[in-house]
């Protein structure tokens, strides 16, 4: 039962999940550490103000807080983010700390550009943090104050209970909505988990069809039968990979429908609770629509493919169908490392040397391909797509040679054992 | 008399050095059983296997009803069948489908394929039995279906690999007197590889003897018997070998 190949198998996989766990780790603590930070573009150049940043870099009694200052110069959020490479920042409007003197509620507004939809990489992404600062920052300066003008009015005692309210507006791209972050990552966390699993289901389930296939054919030596008939080798191999692709096909179709019920009767959780949430969401970018559906699709189909080659070929090295089994590893290992990523970190945040070895992955463009098009990283999306299509010819091109030659039938793959070719094969 | 098969010089190396079969020269004639004996691993299958355009030939040609196997694979597929050895079938298809599968590949017409179905339903003699999935089927049952289907087209050259390994004594007994017969019949040329010596006596008109990749002997099996002056076929092909 413990074979070489299982062994194998199970030292890769725990390599893997040790390998994701790092890259993960890695991200919670850039996150961690980017919450901690506060962007602040103060439009409301008061004494008070800066009494209340005061109090915010050093809380009574707390720990320092890393406060940044950044200038906005016009109202374009989307624009001014984008240009300036901030994820978030709390702007003090021009008047706050008049409507705090009258003993108003002032506001805050608190502008977050979301760059992925991964859960990691939006640990930041919450303005309660920033207004809870705030608030206790604002309550410190204005009782400083009043420490040496005197007595608290009722008034202001009441304003004191919540002196801050926030306005949220989140920007994805080139759009910009007034909403919370959170409520969008809520609205999309179930659509967002369902792209990966999908992709990572149609990649085994393909793999594992052809592989099987090939190697079931070749051991029961259906395949020499096949191929000594009048009949060519590459029309064999396209009828093989096309029954594959479409039983894989059919099989996403289902997956997708239960994926989508699912996902539909928890987003309308969600829903209840904003109004016009799909508008948001769709003016956001945040909703594919049909000529996304479709570049989407073409990464899908062409993942599809190469994993049909892929598979082909190692199909072709069984020598019996338990070894078969453990063939699929390297397809498993190449698609559960982006699979495993896309869902908690923003892939293109990672440390160069890893981001570009995950980027080799020829399954990682696709399980980025909803948020290369949502989120607009159309250069990124078209370097995947051109990189995937010059992967399939390679992998095609060698899955059509060794299918056409003896290969098919010579080769083997053996663990731990020196392979000896006898005359009688 | 003519040939349906001409081997000249045939050789498959592996690695430099590595021969599977070297230089391997004998002929089939029309309506002939000629079997290739030799213990495993002599290149019997290699050879078998060259010679139905599965592997590619290093040096040397076949030629099958007058196409070179080199240069005309797809003409030479046209004229054979082969059956590997052990080999299986679909499981999860019946019988019957199977036949008309395979029918559908080797027939020009519909009404080619429908006949060709008639005489492997004919010649298996599995009757109701062909309406099973074949994973249902014994090995003795399975391979009648398979030689069924290897004769159906009746080809220029049936290549048989092993035909009876694996089958118990019956069903052993049953595939010799089908092959005989067929060839008698039908005129069909067959090339047999197998290592028991002994079926192959009964069973062919020539044989060729295999070892280390080369072809030794050919000649009837009762001229060899006489020229070596031995009892059977396994004590020619002993005394052939300790001659090299």
């Amino acid at each position: 039962m413990l074979s070489p190949s299982t062994i194998a198998t199970m030292i890769i996989t725990v390599m893997v999940m040790i390998m994701a766990g790092n890259a993960m780790s890695g991200a919670v603590d850039e996150a961690e550490e980017e919450s901690s930070a506060i962007t602040i573009c103060n439009q409301d150049d008061t004494e008070f103000t800066k009494q209340v940043l005061k109090f915010l870099e050093t809380p009574a009694g707390g720990e320092k807080n890393d406060v940044k200052y950044v200038t906005l110069d016009s109202d374009d959020y989307t624009k001014e983010l984008k240009d300036k490479d901030i994820k978030n920042v709390v702007i003090i409007p021009a008047g706050f700390s008049e409507k705090i003197s009258n003993s108003e509620q002032a506001t805050i507004k608190y502008v977050a550009r979301m760059t992925s939809l991964s859960t990691m990489s939006n640990v930041s992404t919450g303005s309660t943090n920033a207004m809870n600062l705030i608030n206790a920052a604002v309550k410190s300066a204005f009782y400083s104050s009043k420490v040496q003008s005197g007595a608290l009015a009722d008034k202001e005692v009441a304003m004191l209970e919540s002196p801050v309210k926030v306005e949220e507006t989140t920007v994805v791209a080139d759009n910009s909505q007034s909403i919370s972050p959170s409520l969008i990552i809520a609205a999309t966390q179930m659509s967002n988990m369902f792209l990966p699993i999908m992709v990572f289901v149609l990649v085994l389930y393909s793999s594992q069809m052809i592989l099987n296939a090939v190697a079931t054919e070749k051991i029961d030596k259906t395949l020499e039968t096949l191929l000594s008939a009048p009949v060519s080798r590459l029309s064999v191999l396209t009828a093989k990979m096309l029954a594959a692709g479409i039983v894989a096909g059919i099989n996403a179709i289902v997956y997708m429908f239960g994926m989508n019920r699912m996902t539909s009767s928890v987003s309308n959780l969600t829903s209840s609770s904003v109004d016009n949430l799909d508008e948001v969401l769709k003016n956001l970018g945040l909703t594919l629509s049909v000529g996304d559906y479709v570049l989407v699709g073409v990464q899908m189909f062409l993942t599809i493919l190469i994993t049909l080659s892929i598979s082909l070929v190692l199909g072709a090295l069984a020598k019996d169908m338990k070894s078969t089994q453990s063939y699929i590893l390297p397809v498993m290992v190449m698609a559960m490392i982006p699979y495993m990523l896309s869902m908690f970190v923003d892939i293109t945040t990672l440390t160069p040397a890893l981001k570009y070895a995950v980027y080799a992955i020829p399954f990682t463009h696709t399980f980025m391909a909803t948020q290369n098009v949502m989120f607009g990283n159309t250069t990124l999306y078209w370097a995947g797509l051109a990189y995937q299509l010059v992967l399939l010819i390679l992998c095609m091109g060698f899955a059509v040679r060794v299918f056409t030659s003896d290969k098919i039938f010579t080769m083997t793959l053996s663990f731990g054992k020196k392979k000896h070719k006898s005359a009688e094969e | 008399m003519e040939k349906v098969l001409e081997v000249k010089g045939l050789s498959k190396q592996y690695k430099k050095g590595v021969y599977a079969s070297q230089g391997v020269t004998f002929h089939v004639n029309k309506g002939e059983i000629f079997a290739l004996i030799g213990p495993n691993g002599a290149g019997k299958t290699t050879t078998i296997r060259m010679i139905a355009t599965l592997l590619k030939a290093t040096e040397g040609d076949a030629v099958v009803a007058g196409h070179s196997i080199l240069t005309e694979p797809d003409k030479v597929r046209e004229n054979i069948t082969y059956l590997p050895d052990e080999a299986g079938a679909y499981k999860n298809m019946k019988g019957i489908d199977y036949l008309k599968f395979m029918a559908g590949i080797y027939a020009k017409d519909a009404k080619s394929a429908a006949e060709y179905v008639e005489r492997a339903k004919e010649i298996c003699g599995l009757g109701d039995r062909l309406n099973d999935k074949i994973g249902g089927y014994s090995r003795g049952m399975a391979r009648k279906l398979l030689i069924a289907r290897a004769i159906m087209p009746q080809p220029a050259l049936a290549i048989f690999d092993e035909p009876t390994s694996g089958l118990d004594i019956i069903n052993a007994l049953d595939v010799r007197r089908m092959i005989k017969d067929l060839a008698a019949k039908t005129g069909m040329s067959f090339l047999l590889s197998s290592h028991n010596m002994l079926e192959i006596e009964y069973v062919s008109d020539r044989v060729g003897i295999i070892a280390k990749g080369h072809v030794l002997e050919v000649g009837e099996p009762k001229e060899l018997i006489e020229k070596y002056e031995a009892r059977n076929l396994e004590e020619v092909f002993e005394r052939v070998v300790k001659q090299q």
